[in-house]
């Protein structure tokens, strides 16, 4: 068993991260061709516009049953809608935000950027401590509006209009998922601006300018569209039932700052907070190159079940930086 | 004329009294028993390193002189030069620093300015500049003093707080105007391939270091801290590969000694941790006065030893935009100098240290003059306290006079742990 663990310990999660991130891309984008179906409530961008998918976004249904007037949420079909919901907590409670950084496609699309742009010698942008702290809340208002607006579509606010069923789907509309991914399948279709309505020329101009932020945005700053996501905001609601857990102790930690530096979504906190032990926040995708960049036996651990998975050790650290030498 | 002949006759006589001064610190630490084998090396290169006055490396290349850990070493190499670090530990140069410093300085300093005053030819010649961080105040004043004696200085900006994040990227700005200094003053350019290159080299270097460090803090440690301060102050002049190979050696044996179950001391000797002013060759006055009078120092957290090797760099992308900043971090966000303010996390540091070598008391070194650790002990104590933890402070110089009442002191103090352990059983 100890021997298990320290080869785990040893090793280096960022190039299985990087093997099972294609293997969950292909899964989530073609699984369609070998007819598989992992879920249809996923907690990460399987996008439903792909039609070879391997399973299916939760966020898309969720803003459907969104559109619901209150009479049939309150009735019987809010059991579906509790069902769905359900489903979706249980497949997050496995792995956590753990999703983001392993399975997530356009994550993975957000990598392999990355990877690009260090491979043609780029430096990486990043945004000061402020900044980052207004940005990060963009993810909780979309998270709102998409539940907001689609309920506008079933039921009048305050006596207006309700909306029409343009609205029905708003994320998706703006999502680069919606664009980028069947694209991966051979569709260009969704690539494109609908003037089919007002509505929806509106909506589609905005996810084709959001498209093109997103490639550009996630060539220079590490994991640029995660900061945004909604999903990611729902992540959080559910993260602390996860059984997956990311740890910190911080009675080993001598605040060195090197998980800090290593993030690619920047959170500070990883280096500075002492006294909590859950460390997963909002913004965290789990990537868990925090842990394998902290040289403390013990002070970063991922754990499962309370099972240690992934620890730091001062061993595995030495012998992952003395090794690397690409 | 008349001074000139002066200042030759001072130097003879410094490096006459330095040279005894060494001879009898490595007198006092190989007459232990069982010493390791491969301690050999290092008590070799003291002898020869000090018999003739002088540190300086042998190794070629341009030499940076620095005046604090906080100056990242692996950048001057990078540049193509060889680090030294000049704080002394010299009871000889600190006399001959008292000529012209206050006399209630830091004998830390005042040591260091002495011996670059009465070796200022011979230093100036070889020192292609000396790098002074804005760390204490002593130090920073030494700066100005240093350049009324025509050396080169750089001055390396430091925020006296590491909290905010802005302390931290003033700090990254400070290091990579000190990168283009130095390649400047060195003539060669930081190329990613080098700095990694330095970066590894200290990486093998500080892991080596925590085996050592690990091997004195098992249960029956197989190394004393008289010898692990010879080895971590070694560091500040030898030649990184040869210490290296050196250490390994060391390891080697250690480790053979650790499967025989060979104790370096006796396995009732009270375990302690050492804090505060930086013990340095020659002067190991105080560790060898604990060791001697039955203790066993199983860690430390001085500048000198563990904070000098301990840390670790890591970086995320191979380029100098992410290495440099890398770099800069390892050098302040886990220091743990009294300079700074919050200094919180020393006092966390000494306690997972004393929690994980299962030490039993902590002996507080402050140099009189050294007003930031003189000022801490307080809140060290406090913290001890709270943990049951006896703490002896000593407030000390470079001087042998105090020798006789140190060591009533430091032996009622280890008796008392001895006391209490038989107590408890």
């Amino acid at each position: 068993m100890n021997s298990v663990r320290r080869f785990l310990n040893n090793s280096d999660i960022n190039r299985f991260r990087f093997y099972f991130q294609l293997f969950a891309f292909a899964l989530l984008i073609y699984g369609g061709y070998l007819a598989i179906n992992i879920g249809d409530q996923l907690p990460t961008f399987a996008c439903v516009f792909n039609d070879k998918r391997g399973g299916s976004c939760y966020l898309l249904g969720f803003q459907h049953q969104m559109t619901f007037p209150y009479a049939r949420l309150f009735s019987g079909a809010g059991i579906g809608v509790l069902t769905g919901l359900f489903t979706f907590v249980i497949y997050f409670v496995f792995f956590n935000k753990a999703w983001c950084g392993f399975a997530c496609p356009l994550g993975a699309m957000q990598d392999w950027l990355t990877i690009l742009r260090r491979k043609m010698g780029i430096y990486y942008s990043t945004y000061t401590e402020p900044a980052f702290k207004g940005l990060s809340t963009i993810k909780y208002v979309l998270l709102a509006l998409l539940i907001l607006i689609p309920m506008g579509i079933g039921n009048s606010f305050f006596g207006l209009p309700t909306l029409n069923h343009d609205f029905a789907v708003p994320f998706c509309m703006i999502c680069p998922g919606r664009t980028l991914l069947p694209l991966f399948s051979g569709d260009f279709s969704q690539l494109a601006i609908d003037f089919s309505s007002k509505t929806k020329m509106v909506f589609s101009g905005l996810g084709m300018a959001i498209t093109g932020m997103f490639l550009a945005g996630a060539f220079v700053k590490k994991r640029f569209f995660c900061l945004f996501c909604p999903m990611s905001a729902l992540h959080y609601i559910f993260s602390r039932a996860s059984l997956l857990r990311l740890s910190k102790d911080g009675d080993k930690c001598t605040r060195c700052g090197n998980c800090y530096r290593v993030c690619d979504v920047g959170i500070r906190a990883i280096a500075d907070d002492l006294d909590h032990k859950n460390i997963v926040k909002d913004d965290c995708m789990m990537c868990l190159k925090c842990v394998s960049a902290c040289p403390e036996d013990g002070c970063l651990k991922a754990s499962f079940l309370g099972l240690p998975v992934y620890e730091s050790t001062a061993e595995g650290f030495f012998r992952r930086r003395l090794q690397k030498d690409d | 004329m008349i001074e000139s002949e002066r200042r030759a006759r001072v130097k003879k006589s410094t490096s006459l009294h330095l040279a005894m001064e060494a001879a009898e610190t490595l007198r006092q630490i190989t007459e232990f028993p069982d010493n390791p084998e491969s301690m050999a090396y290092f008590y070799d290169l003291y002898q020869s390193r000090f018999k003739d006055g002088m540190i300086l490396p042998q190794n070629g290349g341009k030499l940076v002189g620095t005046m604090c850990l906080q100056v990242p070493d692996e950048l001057i190499v990078a540049a193509g030069a060889v680090p030294v670090r000049l704080c002394s530990g010299a009871y000889a140069f600190d006399q001959a620093g008292g000529d012209f410093m206050p006399a209630k300085s830091c004998p830390l300093v005042r040591a260091t300015m002495g011996m670059m005053q009465v070796n200022n030819d011979t230093l100036k010649e070889n020192l292609a500049t000396v790098v002074i961080p804005t760390t204490c105040d002593q130090k920073r004043s030494s700066a100005e003093m240093l350049k009324s004696m025509d050396y080169p200085v750089t001055v390396l900006e430091m925020p006296a707080t590491k909290e905010s994040e802005e302390a931290r990227t003033y700090w990254q700005e400070s290091v990579k105007q000190f990168a283009l200094s130095i390649q400047k003053i060195c003539g060669r350019k930081i190329t990613v391939k080098g700095l990694n290159a330095a970066v590894r080299s200290r990486l093998e270097a500080g892991q080596l270091y925590r085996s050592l460090q690990q091997l004195r803090g098992e249960a029956n440690p197989v190394i004393l801290g008289k010898d692990l301060w010879l080895v971590a102050n070694s560091y500040f002049f030898d030649d990184p590969d040869q210490w290296c190979r050196a250490v390994r050696k060391l390891i080697a044996e250690l480790e053979k000694r650790k499967s025989e179950n060979f104790s370096a001391i006796n396995l009732k000797a009270p375990r302690l941790l050492f804090t505060g002013s930086p013990p340095i060759f020659p002067n190991l006055k105080v560790p060898i006065l604990v060791e001697q009078s039955g203790g066993v120092v199983v860690a430390d957290e001085t500048c000198s030893s563990e904070r000098l090797l301990h840390d670790a760099v890591a970086f995320d992308e191979k380029n100098l935009n992410d290495m440099v900043p890398a770099i800069a971090d390892r050098y302040l966000k886990p220091c743990t100098c009294p300079c700074l303010t919050p200094n919180t996390d020393r006092a966390k540091k000494i306690l997972d240290l004393v929690r994980l070598n299962r030490v039993e008391g902590v002996v507080y070194q402050a140099f009189s003059g050294c007003l930031p650790y003189e000022m801490e002990q307080r809140v060290i104590g406090d913290m001890l306290s709270r943990e049951g933890i006896p703490m002896l402070f000593v407030e000390t110089d470079y001087s042998p006079e105090d020798q006789g009442q140190l060591s009533t002191r430091v032996e009622a103090f280890i008796e008392s742990i001895k006391v209490r352990k038989r107590k408890q059983q």
